[in-house]
């Protein structure tokens, strides 16, 4: 029951009607999910759910299916979901398009994302920030905390470093401010110094009230090395191997245990095999 | 002749201003008549052609077809016989900085006509300007023919920007013929955007950079839609030392004929380079894209080089525009503006209705 008398900052009365709309408390949840990529299978009767207010990494070899489970979340068209169903907020997104997903809450940092010519990343976060009054001031902002400011005017991706492609689509996601956000492998391919600046965007990003930073918002965050996880807290971790879902936990004991037995504990382990 | 409320919707649809605020001056010819002529802050003359050639004996001694051959072929020679040329000579006088655009327009209201035009402009040393021609068909005129001889001459550090939108009805035969002498250290720029493809339209301006560091820049915006050829070239001589060239076409086709040339010719050292990109949305029954940029160097000190590309809009472009919260239409939107790179300063949100309709048939079936 909300009393009326009590006033609450705009974060918590947004996460107050977020439970009030979705009571399991579960932001994001996968039943039985698999997806096909042209001919081949990549998932595999995947099921994962995340509560309001954690973040969960993904880990697991390359080509395990941790970008196709990513992608497959926010709905691009390439990923066709042939079983199962994701819910966000309560509500049934599978056939949900890709826009839809994001006017909802959700958003996505790729990690290969394309080259587009012609269209400049002022020109994209101009879009994005189209209906904030201080639309300038804020892509002005964000740009400075991602130091990105020399490189708006470029065409999106043209030319750009393995670390200037994460800080730009970190940046987009951050404008877009979700509710729910997806990072894919935020954190290979960059020095101690940009990762530690990333780990600091990132972390103020799932902070969504400052005199609250335990209250967070929700994502889901894939990392091939774990080396986000000593900059972030992680709340859960998950394992996925050859498109299944393996075990979940702790996000330190998981990753203590694969840096000293590697992946390929995983793919022999009971949890993981398919059965 | 005068323009009436719907010839002036027509005029405004296709980036025409006639304003004080917005043009230094403004011609306009509708027809075979004059119908509109401003001319406002000094520095600069603009009048019909043929008041200038009687007012000004020089200007059929040493320019009247001297950057266009009169005898280039039939349909020029038959516009050279005209006792009494209709179009107009801008002059801007020597050091003069023209802040707002000069804008001219070429109407065709009437149907079943050949509206024939000759232009003359001359930069003197050190002047500027940007001029902004609208030719355009109303809806009556269906089965017209535009011929249009367009000369330019532009001094010593001079600076012509010149830009072109055409207008077009699907039976209509467009034929420019622009020739354009630069001299040492001027520049001109040259943006052409036809988004609305006539039957058949072929355009191989001609550029001579006789001085040194003499550099022209082309832009080419071209739809083609089912029914239409739209060949446009562009050839750049550079017969001086140090002279540099670009010439950037792109091409959107819908259906019909696209075909995209330029003919870089390095006659002295310079630096030069031609680009064609088509994007082919659909190709119809019989439409395709043709690109063929082409170098000639007769000096060991010319640097030239060129690419052509064809291609569609990308799917996975569509949908990470998509994952930013854009619908597909505005995805593809962004992506063939982003494309065609028409943010051309002066036209203002005037082209936007017609990159809509582009948008409308590229949006079928991608995604």
């Amino acid at each position: 029951m909300v009393n009326d008398d009590v006033v609450f900052s705009d974060a918590t009365a947004d996460r107050l009607e977020a439970y009030m709309h979705n009571p399991d408390g579960m932001i994001l949840e996968l039943i039985d999910l698999s997806v096909r990529v042209g001919t081949r299978d990549v998932l595999s009767h995947i099921g994962m759910s995340i509560p309001e207010g954690e973040v969960h990494a993904l880990l697991g070899p390359n080509g395990s299916g941790k970008s196709s489970l990513l992608m497959t979340i926010m709905g691009f068209p390439e990923y066709v979901v042939t079983g199962g169903s994701i819910w966000f907020k309560g509500q049934d997104i599978t056939d949900a398009e890709v826009h839809e997903r994001v006017r909802m809450g959700l958003a996505i940092a790729q990690q290969r994302p394309p080259t587009i010519r012609g269209i400049t990343l002022r020109t994209l976060l101009g879009y994005i920030l189209r209906g904030d009054p201080d639309a300038a001031g804020r892509l002005s902002e964000l740009a400075s905390a991602s130091q990105m400011d020399s490189l708006l005017d470029r065409d999106i991706n043209h030319g750009l470093s393995g670390g200037e492609i994460k800080r730009s689509e970190l940046l987009q996601l951050f404008a877009l401010s979700p509710l729910f956000s997806l990072m894919d492998e935020p954190d290979s391919g960059v020095d101690v110094v940009a990762l530690t600046l990333m780990g600091e965007m990132i972390n103020r990003h799932f902070i969504s009230d400052p005199e609250h930073p335990v209250l967070r918002k929700a994502g889901l965050i894939i990392t091939h090395n774990g080396n986000i996880l000593e900059q972030l807290p992680i709340d859960k971790a998950h394992v996925m191997v050859n498109g299944r879902m393996g075990c979940s936990g702790n996000p330190s004991i998981l990753m203590h245990h694969i840096n000293k037995f590697g992946y390929e504990s995983c793919v022999r382990c009971r949890d993981c095999r398919e059965e | 002749m005068i323009l009436d409320v719907a010839d002036h919707e027509i005029l405004t649809s296709a980036g025409v201003s006639l304003d004080e605020e917005s043009r230094a001056g403004a011609f306009v010819m509708c027809d075979h008549a004059q119908a509109f002529l401003r001319t406002g802050s000094s520095g600069y003359e603009l009048l019909p052609i043929a008041d200038a050639l009687d007012k000004y004996s020089w200007l059929r001694e040493q320019y009247f077809f001297h950057a266009v051959a009169s005898d280039l072929d039939d349909t020029v020679s038959r516009c050279a016989e005209e006792p009494h040329p209709l179009g107009f000579f801008l002059h801007i006088q020597k050091g003069s900085d023209i802040s707002l655009p000069v804008q001219a327009v070429m109407y065709m209201k009437s149907d079943s006509i050949e509206q024939r035009v000759h232009n003359i402009i001359i930069l003197e040393e050190d002047s500027r300007v940007h001029l902004i021609t609208g030719c355009l068909a109303g809806h009556q005129s269906r089965t017209s023919t535009h011929i249009a001889i367009e000369e330019l001459y532009i001094g010593k550090r001079a600076k012509l920007v010149s830009t072109m939108v055409h207008t077009w009805g699907a039976d209509q035969h467009v034929y420019p013929f622009t020739g354009a002498i630069v001299e040492e250290g001027g520049r001109f720029e040259s943006n052409y955007v036809s988004l609305r493809p006539a039957k058949l339209l072929v355009s191989n301006p001609q550029t001579w950079l006789i001085g040194r560091r003499a550099s022209a820049k082309y832009l080419t915006v071209v739809l083609a839609s089912p029914g239409s050829t739209m060949e446009t070239g562009g050839v750049v001589h550079m017969d001086a030392e140090e002279t540099a060239a670009e010439l950037a076409h792109r091409g959107v086709c819908t259906g019909g004929v696209m075909k995209q040339g330029g003919m870089l010719i390095g006659n002295s050292s310079c630096k030069a380079h031609v680009d064609c990109a088509g994007m082919l949305l659909d190709s119809g029954d019989d439409g395709y894209i043709e690109s063929v940029p082409g170098l000639c160097s007769r000096h060991p000190d010319a640097r030239m080089s060129h690419e052509a590309s064809i291609g569609k809009i990308a799917p996975e472009e569509v949908a990470y525009l998509m994952s930013k919260g854009m619908e597909e239409r505005e995805a593809i939107s962004m992506l063939v503006r982003g494309f065609l790179g028409t943010d051309i300063d002066g036209l203002g949100t005037a082209l936007d209705e017609q990159i809509s309709s582009i948008v409308e048939v590229a949006g079928h079936g991608e995604g």
